[in-house]
């Protein structure tokens, strides 16, 4: 989608690090300040979930497969500027794959069966993404959106690989014997299945987080926006548009994949209804509060649909709806936020921020500030 | 009839225009002239209401009309041929002209179109024809008769002879001179072509990157050399 | 051949009512240039309106035009208070603004409505029709349906060829700086443009939904036939929509009959990427320059 982001919904800078002699020093500097900002995070959800009681700490797992999905979205919609409503579909694929394998093959390593869904995702993806690359603004969104109505019909049309409606039962990765030790020589506790799945999942999640920001801050990000912001500038300067777009697209799907393969072990189910429209939806609602391309700003709205949904329908229980009118005051929500945020505060919550910071530093400077 | 005051117009950090100020009067053509740039287009627009400014005033016969809509405008008298003619290439010639006299909800819609086309017998004949197949001149002459259609009292004319033949161009600007002189029609004329645009003009403007650098009669212009050569091309 | 022939009359059914749908996207599109992917879940609010009238004892015919009216005034509603500010703006915004339309109504109606499925009358009979002794896949209602949306074809090309109001709306459409400058009133345009989309999309809505039970989610799948068959057609044509329409339904007959209902979706699909990918206007993609 060639859009002009100009005055919208994508934040195209970050605030500038002190400068650096080369371009290529100013990466490590900064994939160092990454790598151990990781470090700390994973450090710091080892402390959070040695605390918590388990079903927080399956919460904190739901955040853990979000969190790549979205993220992997801010940089195809935000970064490359391509709005695909799909990627409910690719997290399908990925956790149908990981289910498939878990039942049919279950002495394969869990980590393998994940990689393994990453790629047939990345490979869904760069199919999808070849046909995607021609495609502008809502011709792509309504092709998406085709896909993600569309695609988990497949799961009916092959029923015995797939399980139909009903959808496939999940079992549950059985912890390493490494890892139980390891767990319990520490801690003295018995390690569940759903805590160490929250451990995992937040290692995936952040190690995906720092690949993608270091792709950001690369030439590949670079590239991305150059394709966004103005497709024939890109061109001239000798940009390949459509192995761009490509790209981005399978980068996107890798993590949309990543994320299906954790959603699968962590619900312990892959069904037609759990990939319902409402789930590429939501995930755009994430990207857009959080401020298109902002990888902080994926967290926050991953955030959001973790812990948007229980508080809502305990709300709504409260105001006296029943179960399942509370379920729908979270996406009545998330509708509402896109439609106020759009008109509002089309950078999104980080977005704003950011721009509101930068302006006032510029100001400071003398320089006055611009819009 | 028209009165612009320190306007000022800005896209973005750019000034447009610094604060221009200029009339129009009835029965009278006002040549607003310049090289490219120097913000003849973005005059007529902003005092059209197709751009807003950011500082001065536009008043039409007394009433500030700095701030209100292009269709208001256009309510209150002022036709607006806008650079490139602005036809509507999808629709019929005979559609684009009813369309310049809609507004005005009367009932005289087919008198005033056959008036037109005698004014105009190649529209005639193409009446029915898409827009876009006309030819320049044709164009020009469909862009005129339409603004015509909407009795103004004040018509802003921006580049009518670009690309034109020389000819047509004579024909288009005799037709406005003669239209002035019978109709009392007050027209702001901003053209590139100085040297046709002074010809019928009573009064001419000069500006230069937003200013203005001179208000004269036309003749006086005309044969200002030092003027000419600087900001006018002959 | 009897499954053919069956396939093919519940074919033209569909494809006149999804016709109808994408008739409504390429008014929104012509106007502003968005495709309203809300514009089902508008038209299912409405037809949950039509249901609770006549659960409440109102005529059928009533309810009927009371949901047209409320499509209408919907469509006035979204466009002046949600869509107008993000007109102008970056595309992707308005794409945004639009899905949350559709989110937040399907989401209202399963709240107010439920999620269960309702079973939403037939204005006629859904017997079968009786030729030559056998029983054939066309009913009296799907003559209704057929003959409802020719009708209101017709006088939407009545209004636009043949009227000044028709004129101004496609003025404004086509060209809005020159709209203005000869004194159109081109966002009222606007909003009457989608608000007459509002009324077909309600159409549609009501058409689709007779005989068959609806829920909150049962208009998505009419987004993307519509959608398909607008593209198909190209945005810009009215014809192409009903063109585009026919084929699709037609598609998803077939495609329904002989391989199976859940992969009809992914058939629009492929259509719609064949169609984007050789031939990106659409059919009927009108050559015109837009700007002279």
């Amino acid at each position: 989608m060639s859009v002009a982001m100009n005055k919208g919904a994508s934040d195209t800078r970050t605030p500038s690090a002190a400068p650096a002699p080369a371009s290529g020093g100013r990466l490590r500097s900064t994939g160092l300040k990454h790598l151990l900002l990781m470090l700390a995070a994973f450090f710091g959800l080892v402390l959070l979930l040695l605390a918590v009681d388990e079903f927080r700490a399956t919460q904190l797992a739901s955040l853990a497969y979000y969190i790549p999905a979205v993220a992997g979205l801010t940089v195809l919609t935000g970064i490359n500027g391509q709005v695909s409503l799909g990627h409910g579909a690719l997290m399908a694929v990925g956790a149908y794959t990981t289910g498939v394998l878990l039942i049919r093959q279950p002495d394969l390593p869990y980590l393998l069966i994940v990689a393994i869904a990453i790629i047939v995702t990345a490979l869904v993806g760069a199919l999808v993404g070849v046909a995607a690359a021609r495609l502008h603004g809502p011709y792509l969104a309504g092709a998406t959106l085709a896909l993600a109505v569309g695609l988990p019909g497949l799961a009916i049309t092959f029923e015995d690989l797939l399980g139909g409606e009903p959808g496939l039962r999940i079992p549950s990765p059985t912890v390493p014997p490494w890892v139980q030790d390891l767990y319990g020589n520490i801690t003295g506790d018995r390690l569940t299945p759903r805590v160490y799945l929250a451990y995992l999942g937040g290692a995936l999640a952040l190690t995906t987080l720092f690949i993608l920001s270091n792709l950001v801050r690369s030439r590949y990000g670079r590239m991305w926006r150059a394709v966004r912001d103005d497709e024939v500038a890109a061109e001239l300067a000798g940009i390949d548009l459509g192995r761009a777009r490509v790209l981005a697209f399978v980068v996107s799907a890798a993590c949309a994949g990543l994320a299906g393969a954790l959603l699968a072990v962590v619900s312990r189910i892959a069904a037609p209804t759990g990939f319902t429209v409402v789930l590429s939806l939501s995930l755009l609602v994430a990207i857009v509060i959080g401020g298109l391309g902002s990888l902080v700003g994926a967290i926050i709205g991953s955030a959001m649909l973790v812990y948007l949904a229980p508080f809502s329908i305990a709300r709504g229980r409260d105001l006296g709806l029943s179960d399942v009118e509370a379920a729908n005051l979270a996406p009545l929500i998330y509708g509402v936020v896109l439609i106020v945020v759009m008109l509002v505060a089309p950078r999104g919550l980080v977005g704003t921020a950011r721009f509101a910071f930068l302006a006032r530093r510029a100001g400071r400077q003398g320089a006055g500030a611009r819009t | 009839m028209l009165e612009v005051k320190d306007l000022v117009t800005a896209y973005g950090p750019v000034l447009a225009l610094d604060g221009v100020s200029l009339s129009a009067t009835a029965g009278r053509v006002t040549a607003v002239l310049g090289a490219n740039g120097a913000g003849k287009t973005t005059l007529l627009r902003t005092i059209s209401g197709l751009v807003r400014p950011k500082a001065g005033t536009v008043m039409l016969n007394g009433e500030d009309v700095t701030r209100s809509q292009v269709e208001t405008m256009v309510h209150k008298g002022m036709a607006h041929v806008p650079e490139g003619r602005g036809l509507i290439a999808e629709l019929t010639v005979e559609e684009n002209l009813r369309l310049g006299g809609l507004f005005r909800r009367a009932k005289d819609g087919d008198s005033e179109l056959a008036r037109i086309y005698d004014l105009f017998p190649p529209l005639k004949e193409r009446a029915t024809r898409s827009a876009h197949t006309l030819s320049g001149g044709e164009r020009q002459m469909l862009v005129v008769g339409r603004a015509l259609l909407a009795h103004p009292k004040l018509l802003l004319l921006d580049e009518p002879s670009l690309g034109l033949a020389p000819r047509v161009v004579s024909q288009i600007f005799s037709l406005v001179r003669d239209l002035v002189d019978s109709t009392g029609l007050a027209v702001l004329l901003v053209e590139q072509n100085a040297k046709s645009a002074l010809s019928i003009a009573d009064t001419g403007v000069v500006l230069n990157l937003g200013r203005v650098v001179a208000t004269d009669d036309a003749a006086t212009l005309a044969a200002d050399e030092g003027l000419r050569h600087a900001y006018l091309g002959f | 051949m009897q499954q053919f022939f069956d396939a093919t009359l519940s074919g033209i059914t569909n494809g006149v009512v999804f016709a109808a749908f994408a008739l409504c996207l390429v008014l929104i599109f012509r106007a502003t240039r968005i495709i309203n992917f809300g514009q089902g879940a508008q038209a299912m609010v409405t037809t949950y309106l039509a249901l609770k009238l006549i659960q409440n004892d109102v005529p059928y015919a009533l309810a009927f035009v009371a949901a047209l009216a409320a499509g209408f005034l919907l469509g006035a509603f979204v466009e002046r208070v949600i869509v107008r500010p993000v007109e102008t703006g970056p595309e992707i915004n308005a794409v945004i603004v639009t899905l949350g339309i559709f989110i937040a109504l399907v989401a209202l109606a399963a709240i107010i409505f439920g999620n269960d499925l309702a079973a939403f009358p037939a204005a006629f009979s859904l017997a079968g029709l009786e030729v030559g002794g056998s029983t054939i896949a066309l009913r009296p209602n799907d003559l209704f349906t057929i003959g409802a949306v020719l009708v209101a074809m017709a006088v939407l090309l009545g209004l636009f060829r043949f009227t000044s109001l028709g004129l101004r709306m496609r003025a404004s459409a086509f060209n809005q700086e020159v709209a203005k400058l000869l004194g159109v009133k081109v966002g009222q345009m606007l909003t009457l443009g989608w608000a007459l989309a509002g009324l077909f999309g309600s159409l549609a809505g009501l058409l689709i939904a007779a005989g068959t039970p609806i829920f909150p989610s049962y208009m998505d799948a009419v987004v993307i036939f519509a959608f398909v068959a607008a593209v198909l057609g190209g945005l810009d044509s009215f014809l192409g929509a009903v063109v585009g329409g026919l084929v699709l339904g037609l598609t998803s007959a077939y495609v329904s009959s002989y391989v199976g209902s859940e992969l009809v979706t992914l058939a629009a699909l492929a259509i719609l990427m064949v169609v984007l990918l050789l031939k990106p206007g659409g059919l009927f993609s009108s050559s015109v320059a837009r700007r002279v």
